[in-house]
């Protein structure tokens, strides 16, 4: 059985879907998201075999979100959408699956039994980057709870812990469901240690300490380490010889 | 009183000329009083010339001179104010003296000072505010009796030896007074004439004038064609009074009222050589029948006799057509008619392009609603039979419900080639598109109205609540995370102290950003058309607080009917 996530914010449209789905017999829905935030979440946590993804969603799109996955955990990515030229012209020239709204179930189903052998196969997935978004606009996090979005800019520190992403604005510390690796190819956060990210425009201050590594204060005084790994690349970005 | 009969003879001399005078354009200043300078010294010139005449036929009695030459000073300051009787005094009185005898002293000074008394009356006049006074004969006819006494008076203080003058002043202070009095009311009274008649023909040429205008306004507003140039045609052959009025564009006739209408056919081709050759070279023709030849190109017996041609010009000197006025045989042209004629020819041309600019005016508006209601997005159509589509599983009854909704929207969306509807219509419209969308949408979209049921009539142009309603779904709530509200309010309010009624659309998101590059918007031609229709006071705003709400509000007067 292909473990799969639907993903779409109508939800007549998330209905149907399921119901071909199950009639499919081959398929379980193990989850059903109206945005891409609550789908970026199931992602990461249920870790699916394949996704069906709309693509006009609120907020974040459906693109956004597949530039937000993680490569080493990246299921499968079906598109479903009902009118999309562009979108749809990037699918086809990029071999990628998509489905059109209202969706036909032979269609449909040729779809997942593509996807079950390439599964079988255990064969790469298919390149999504030329369709992905290139740079994030809009970075989901979880507070307490509450969902919110940050802009990029906003975030000075990100940070990877036992407990997941953090980044820390000058008010908040926040929970992202993002990778760091995610992070640092799709905003402007630059790496300067294995753990830690830093908003290049946010940097109030680098102390240079004894062993050759370094630590950067923040406008609000967050404090991240530089590692010697990553001293040398920063300070070339600042001209500091 | 041999000498009153001798005066008024010579007198008749005078006034005879000054009859043959007011044949001529000379004459036309002196119709109408007003204190430019050019007009002053055209007054100054005249009277001087006519007080001089005065002199000239003159009765030689005593050593002296019976004459009438206080008619062209009096005369002067009355119609050219004291600064002109003054001159036109002293010249006469200076040529006067520069012919001797034994009065020359006082004769110059009676006649300068006569000058001025009709300079004085004139002041009165004018102070008074009736300037229209002066030209009254019995004004005229006493100002000079008291100035020819003034004369008399002055004859005997200042001619030497007194008892000469005194014999002179009882000879011919009778004649002179009656003759001079007599004749400046016969001067005053041509004078009068000319004006009438002037001011007669003036008006007469107004009023036709500003008839025809009034009564064509808008008629090319629907295009220049046999229609339109019949209902103008009538109109003017009606108000000139012309045997027969033809309106041609630049192949055939379009239109032809009148004497010859039975030949001269409406839609047949141009066969007349003036009219080629108004046509070709731009120019006006005038055949009269006698000095130019006439005689209609179609049949030999047409009773028409004389032809006038205009062309009808284009801004850019481009000849459209010609207006043709003709008259029979047995009839004159006038020169009136044939005035007016030009006249017309102008307020076609300026007609038939103000037509024509509003019908490219409509054209466009209407092109554009077209362009509207293909712009039916397809997001939403696919959406929508997706939604269908799910809902015929669960619940065909509201599927049914939803094609039926969708059917209307578009039928709605095909017909709507007309300019208004009421708010009820376009509600309804809107409202099948609405249930659709909130099908879609389900628990996201929430929908509240407020409509005062009173100004459902009220006319509206149409395609104008929707493209508002699409963009505050499309733009608005269906970019919320949450709960999407949609407001649609109408209601009545006074702005400037009238009565406007407002439809708003309100959504929750406040996503609205002022575009860069407005043109051709959905909004920006909403908002085109109310102006178009009502005024700029009229039309769309759109406000906006971010993440709060999207407003757009659409005001419209309410019309009669």
């Amino acid at each position: 059985m292909l473990k799969a996530i639907i993903i779409d914010d109508e939800l007549y449209a998330r209905e149907e879907l399921n119901e071909l789905l199950v009639e499919n017999k081959n398929v379980e829905v193990i989850a059903e998201c109206s945005n891409a935030i609550e789908g970026l979440k199931a992602i990461n946590s249920l870790k699916p075999d394949v996704v069906f993804l709309d693509i006009q969603m609120p907020q974040v799109t459906g693109l956004e979100l597949l530039s937000m996955l993680d490569p080493e955990t990246m299921p499968i990515v079906v598109f479903v959408t009902a009118y999309d030229q562009y979108a749809v012209k990037a699918f086809e020239d990029n071999a990628l699956d998509y489905l059109l709204k209202p969706v036909d179930t032979a269609r449909l189903n040729k779809t997942i039994k593509r996807v079950q052998l390439s599964l079988e196969k255990e064969a790469a997935l298919p390149d999504y980057t030329p369709v992905a978004t290139q740079q994030l606009e809009l970075i989901p996090c979880t507070g307490f709870q509450r969902v919110l979005l940050l802009e990029p800019s906003e975030i000075e520190i990100a940070t990877s812990e036992q407990t997941g992403v953090h980044l820390l604005t000058s008010e908040d510390k926040l929970t992202a469901s993002l990778s760091l690796k995610v992070l640092e190819e799709k905003t402007v956060l630059i790496r300067c240690h294995r753990q830690y990210l830093i908003n290049p425009s946010c940097i109030r201050e680098i102390k240079f300490l004894d062993n050759g590594s370094a630590e950067i204060i923040t406008k609000s005084n967050h404090s991240a380490p530089v590692s010697r790994r990553y001293l040398k690349l920063i300070k070339d970005r600042f001209g500091l010889a | 009183m041999e000498t009153i009969i001798l005066l008024l003879q010579q007198l008749c001399v005078y006034v005879v000329i000054t009859y043959l005078l007011s044949k001529t354009p000379v004459f036309i200043p002196l119709t109408f009083i007003s204190g430019r300078s050019s007009h002053r010294i055209a007054f100054y010139l005249l009277f001087s010339s006519f007080c001089i005449l005065g002199t000239y036929f003159s009765l030689s009695i005593e050593n002296a001179l019976a004459n009438t030459r206080a008619i062209g000073a009096v005369m002067g300051g009355l119609l050219g104010g004291p600064l002109v009787g003054f001159a036109v005094g002293l010249t006469g009185g200076m040529h006067r003296y520069s012919m001797g005898g034994f009065t020359d002293v006082a004769c110059a000074i009676s006649t300068t000072a006569e000058g001025l008394i009709g300079g004085l009356l004139h002041i009165y006049y004018v102070r008074k505010g009736k300037v229209d006074n002066i030209f009254k004969p019995m004004g005229a006819f006493y100002i000079t009796l008291v100035a020819e006494i003034v004369q008399m008076v002055i004859i005997l203080l200042v001619a030497k030896p007194f008892d000469q003058a005194l014999m002179l002043v009882e000879a011919i202070a009778l004649p002179m007074i009656i003759a001079n009095s007599i004749g400046a009311a016969l001067f005053m009274s041509i004078i009068q004439d000319k004006k009438t008649i002037f001011e007669r023909n003036y008006t007469a040429f107004s009023n036709k004038a500003l008839r025809i205008a009034q009564s064509t306004v808008g008629f090319f507003n629907q295009g220049f064609n046999q229609e339109s140039c019949h209902s103008m045609a009538s109109v003017i052959y009606n108000e000139t009074g012309v045997g027969a009025v033809s309106i041609t564009d630049r192949d055939k006739i379009l239109a032809f009222i009148g004497i010859g209408a039975s030949h001269h056919l409406p839609g047949t081709a141009i066969s007349s050589g003036y009219t080629m050759r108004a046509i070709e070279h731009g120019e006006i023709i005038y055949a009269d029948g006698y000095e130019t030849g006439y005689q209609c190109s179609i049949d030999s017996a047409c009773k028409l006799g004389s032809v006038l041609v205009i062309p009808l010009l284009e801004a850019d000197g481009r000849v459209l057509g010609t207006i043709k006025l003709y008259e029979p045989k047995k009839k004159l042209f006038s020169k009136l008619n044939r005035n007016l004629g030009v006249g017309l020819a102008k307020l076609i041309s300026n007609q038939i392009l103000t037509g024509r600019y509003i019908q490219q005016q409509t054209l466009l508006s209407q092109s554009e609603i077209r362009l509207l209601h293909a712009q039916v997005n397809p997001h939403f159509l696919f959406n929508t039979l997706n939604t269908i589509s799910a809902v015929t599983r669960k619940d065909p009854q509201k599927a049914r419900q939803l094609i039926q909704h969708l059917s209307q929207f578009f039928r709605s969306n095909l017909k709507q080639d007309i300019e208004q509807v009421t708010i009820k219509e376009e509600l309804t419209h809107v409202h099948s598109y609405l249930e659709i969308e909130l099908a879609r949408f389900a628990e996201r979209l929430t929908l509240s109205e407020h409509i005062d049921q009173t100004l459902l009539s009220i006319k509206i142009p149409t395609f104008t609540l929707q493209p508002l309603i699409e963009n505050a779904i499309k733009h608005g709530t269906s970019t919320l995370l949450g709960q999407g509200e949609l407001k649609i309010n109408v209601y009545l309010t006074e702005q400037h102290n009238t009565n406007v009624v407002v439809l708003e659309v309100i959504d929750n998101a406040g996503c609205y950003k002022k575009p860069v590059d407005s043109s051709g918007l959905g909004t920006q031609i909403v908002d085109k058309r109310i102006k178009n229709q009502y005024g700029e006071q009229y039309g769309l705003t759109l406000s906006c607080v971010p993440n709060k709400f999207t407003k757009a509000t659409i005001t419209v007067p309410i019309l009669s009917n």
